[in-house]
């Protein structure tokens, strides 16, 4: 009885996981699929891959560029909240500056309305300033939708790590510096990792703010589906397929290295679980 | 020299005083021990020492070098705390070495012969390149006490270190103190709640209460002549007795004395009482000179051979130490007596100077 229960789960579950995989597979296995093939009805299942897709998405020049983009965007934009987060949440979280509670909140309230609610001031401001279509720019402002979320997780890790380790090293002749990132920060590693898949993700997927406060030199791979998605008085399904594919690499492979951390992520660090 | 002047010192914490105007020496290679209850103030004492906390007012002085708004990584002290910390994936001897590593001051060579001679004086160089996850906590301690040692630091801080060890450990890890102590001629301040560890340890005990020092001295002395109430009740396994008087007419009684005794003429106050230590009181089968008849209402066994009891002189309730078992069984009638120069008056909580014969 027990036995057909689990065979019964088991199928149960991958089904489930076989119809949220079933729209990826659709796109990745349309890549390699000519036009007619993937606008055939009932679908193809058995066809003669090509690689004609990839061969003509290489042939577009700008395609390189925005692939490019995407992966100096997002890893820079990361990068930079981290480091800035992670310094932000050791001084809450060990010198707790007057207001400390009240200061994080603040810095949680930018996550408390859409980006499309901001992104009229945002917009003014950059044309403002003459930062449009600026890598660095663009990198500044995922970087500060990223570090308040940051703060947060890693915040909840540094909590965790006791005052002892930073007052053993102090006592022993150590500086801030060397507390900081030779006692401390190896001990919030999984926070660190979380706060940094986690903000990868979100500003791999970002279209809205690169179309807006972009431009020619920062397109990424998202504005790039967008504008190339109708081509030649109909959708580009080719294109579309090859693309997605491509851009799927990315986070599948981090994902798929360090979906423990996601989980942090998501909670603020406040389930640990494995990690 | 190093001795630590601590100069009218005090630390708020909002509208909670911790530390309360306290001004003090720790003489140079003296080890002196911090000992009160929970609260009193002395890890916040301590704390201001090592430059974790910075005092609210007044000064710190180690060895002439004012050093209140200095950080502790520029006060060269070494601290060890109530959890050892130290990084567990190097071994016992690169623990040792470390904190030595990042001052350039001290050759590679030297480094090398200050490790190899801790590791010595506390007994642990066959543990030299075991890793600190393999060891115990008393040992793990031990290596956090040869850690602050190491660097021959003038100033050595002890932050009750051991409370987190178990018995056993804890009378090994008191020796290798001792040992460590007496072989280094550091300035040592130690934080304790234990006054077995005082009284083993210290060669001069600071006994607070409330933020403040009560009384500063030499152990026998903290023991034998306590300035407080307060001072005779804390230490002492029980702490004294302090049996209510009355004053009349130039003569103290109280219900403990079959003869009363007289009254200094200065004597004030509106809480008179008597104090005499649990040991000191002799508890008899049969009446004899000066003995008062009490109530035999408690007893268990002590350490040694030791009975603590408890005997009822109407309301008044007396603690005894005695030698061997009670001369009575419980609720039976027992006869106290006390030596009368060992007695002691106490005035609202005060010493006052008087002796009796």
């Amino acid at each position: 009885m027990s036995r057909i229960r689990e065979v019964a789960y088991y199928a149960g579950l991958w089904l489930i996981a076989l119809i949220f995989f079933a729209p990826i597979a659709w796109i990745v296995m349309s890549s390699f699929k000519t036009r007619t093939d993937i606008l055939a009805v009932p679908p193809k299942f058995l066809f003669s891959p090509t690689l004609e897709n990839y061969e003509a998405l290489f042939s577009r020049s700008e395609i390189f560029v925005q692939i490019g983009n995407s992966i100096l965007l997002s890893l820079g934009a990361v990068i930079i909240a981290v480091v800035v987060s992670f310094l932000a949440a050791f001084c809450f979280s060990r010198f707790r500056p007057k207001g400390t509670d009240f200061l994080m909140f603040l810095l949680l309230s930018i996550r408390m309305l859409p980006g499309p609610a901001v992104i009229l001031p945002v917009f003014l401001m950059y044309v403002g300033f003459g930062w449009k279509d600026s890598h660095l720019w663009l990198m500044l402002f995922y970087a500060m939708f990223s570090i308040p979320f940051s703060v947060w997780i890693l915040k909840g890790f540094l909590d965790g790590v006791s005052t002892r380790f930073d007052e053993t090293g102090r006592v022993n002749g150590g500086s801030w510096a060397h507390i900081i990132f030779k006692v401390v920060m190896p001990q919030v590693r999984p926070g660190l990792i979380a706060a940094f898949i986690f903000n990868l993700i979100f500003v791999w997927n970002e279209y809205l703010f690169n179309f807006i406060i972009g431009g020619v030199n920062t397109q990424n791979i998202p504005y790039a589906l967008m504008v190339g998605t109708y081509a030649d008085g109909g959708v580009a399904w080719t294109f579309i397929a090859t693309m997605t594919s491509l851009y799927l690499v990315v986070p599948v492979v981090f994902i798929y290295l360090f979906q423990k951390y996601l989980l942090v992520g998501m909670t603020f660090g406040t389930v640990r679980g494995e990690v | 020299m190093a001795e630590i002047i601590i100069e009218h010192v005090t630390k708020t914490f909002g509208a909670f005083t911790a530390v309360d105007d306290i001004d003090m020496t720790f003489e140079d290679g003296e080890v002196a021990c911090l000992l009160g209850p929970s609260g009193c103030g002395k890890t916040t004492l301590m704390r201001m020492l090592s430059g974790l906390e910075t005092p609210t007012k007044g000064r710190v002085i180690f060895g002439g070098r004012d050093v209140t708004r200095l950080p502790p990584r520029k006060r060269n002290v070494g601290m060890v705390f109530q959890y050892p910390v130290m990084y567990p994936t190097l071994s016992v001897f690169e623990n040792l070495e470390l904190p030595m590593r990042y001052d350039r001051s001290v050759a590679r060579d030297e480094r090398r012969r200050r490790v190899d001679e801790i590791l010595d004086v506390l007994d642990i160089r066959h543990l030299s390149k075991a890793f600190i996850e393999e060891l115990d906590a008393g040992t793990r301690q031990k290596v956090a006490v040869g850690r602050a040692v190491v660097r021959q630091s003038e100033i050595v801080l002890f932050d009750e270190p051991t409370t987190n060890v178990e018995v056993n450990a804890k009378l090994q890890l008191i020796r290798a103190f001792k040992t460590v102590t007496s072989r280094l001629k550091q300035t040592i301040v130690y934080v304790t709640h234990d006054q077995t560890e005082a009284m083993t340890l210290a060669d001069r005990i600071a006994l607070m209460r409330s933020g403040r020092i009560v009384q500063y001295d030499r152990p026998q002395v903290l023991y034998g002549e306590p300035t407080t109430e307060f001072g005779g009740w804390f230490l002492g396994n029980p702490g004294m007795n302090f049996v209510p008087a009355t004053v009349s007419g130039g003569t103290i009684s109280a219900p403990i004395l079959a003869r009363p005794l007289p009254a200094p003429g200065d004597l004030r106050g509106d809480r008179i009482a008597v104090g005499i230590r649990p040991e000191l009181v002799r508890m008899a089968g049969i009446a004899g000179p000066d003995s008062v008849p009490a109530k035999l209402v408690d007893q268990a066994i002590g350490i040694a051979g030791r009975y603590l009891t408890k005997a009822a002189i109407g309301d008044t309730v007396v603690k005894v130490n005695t030698k061997g078992r009670p001369p009575a069984k419980l609720g039976e009638t027992v006869h106290l007596s006390v030596p009368r120069e060992r007695l002691m008056l106490f005035a609202d909580g005060d010493r006052v100077p008087a002796r009796f014969s």
